[in-house]
């Protein structure tokens, strides 16, 4: 990873059309500026995340595959013995 | 009483009080607003969060708990004010809001549930948010199995 220490008010660019700016900077968080083209987009990393993984998680979802699914899932169920 | 198209449960009539809204949508899908929640008591504790836009956007959940029993909530103040629950400490599970985890389960590779971003539901509202954790103690691809599950 690179590593490039900057203060409050400088900034960095990304190629060329993307700028970063270090707008503030406090002990627990760093507030930044970003300058991007519409077309790219610009989210937190959780965010990101999630949005990718919400995406995986609606697929395929069909009767089926809920089947298997949930047979994967089941534990044996325990039958009682009945007496003779 | 209005219905809706299912990819599972063919044509639902629901009822407007079954609804849950999502202000915000979810991340990815930000248009879908309106959901039900489903159940099928063969198939619990898995529950089904269906789209009331699109018959075909479906999401497979479980509660939480039943993931992790000590599964500690940490909702964002942005959320929980969506969520109309202002207050500074977080809600309680089962008894202000439902908590739920988002399942995946690819072609090739285990059952994950997303504990990074529970479903947070107000239980008097019903209003819901995917609520995002800005820290990194639960995975967004828990991995789990009847074994480690608790049902």
């Amino acid at each position: 990873m690179l590593v490039i220490r900057r203060r409050p008010g400088e900034s960095l660019v990304i190629g060329d059309e993307i700028e970063v700016e270090v707008l503030d900077s406090s002990p627990s968080q760093v507030k930044l500026g970003i300058r991007a083209p519409k077309s790219v987009s610009v989210l937190r990393k959780e965010i990101y995340v999630v949005r990718k993984q919400n995406r995986a998680a609606s697929e395929e979802v069909s009767s089926e595959s809920v089947e298997k699914l949930l047979a994967s899932l089941k534990k044996p169920s325990v039958k009682p013995i009945s007496p003779l | 009483m209005p219905t809706a198209d299912t990819r599972l449960f063919g044509v639902l009539e629901y009822e407007e009080s079954w609804v849950v809204s999502f202000p915000f949508g979810l991340p990815g899908f930000e248009q879908e607003t309106r959901f039900v929640l489903l159940e099928r008591t063969e198939w619990s504790p898995v529950v089904f969060l269906q789209s009331l836009l699109h018959s075909t956007l479906c999401f497979l959940a479980v509660p939480v708990a039943v993931l992790d029993p000590s599964y500690s909530l940490s909702v964002r103040w942005e959320d929980l004010e969506r969520l109309g629950l202002r207050n500074e400490q977080q809600p309680i599970p089962g008894l202000q809001v439902l908590c739920l985890a988002l399942l995946c389960a690819p072609e090739n590779g285990p059952l994950t549930a997303n504990l990074l971003a529970p479903v947070v539901m107000n239980l008097q509202t019903r209003i819901a948010v995917q609520a995002v954790r800005t820290d990194a103690r639960y995975s967004h691809q828990h991995v789990f199995s009847r074994e480690t599950a608790c049902w």
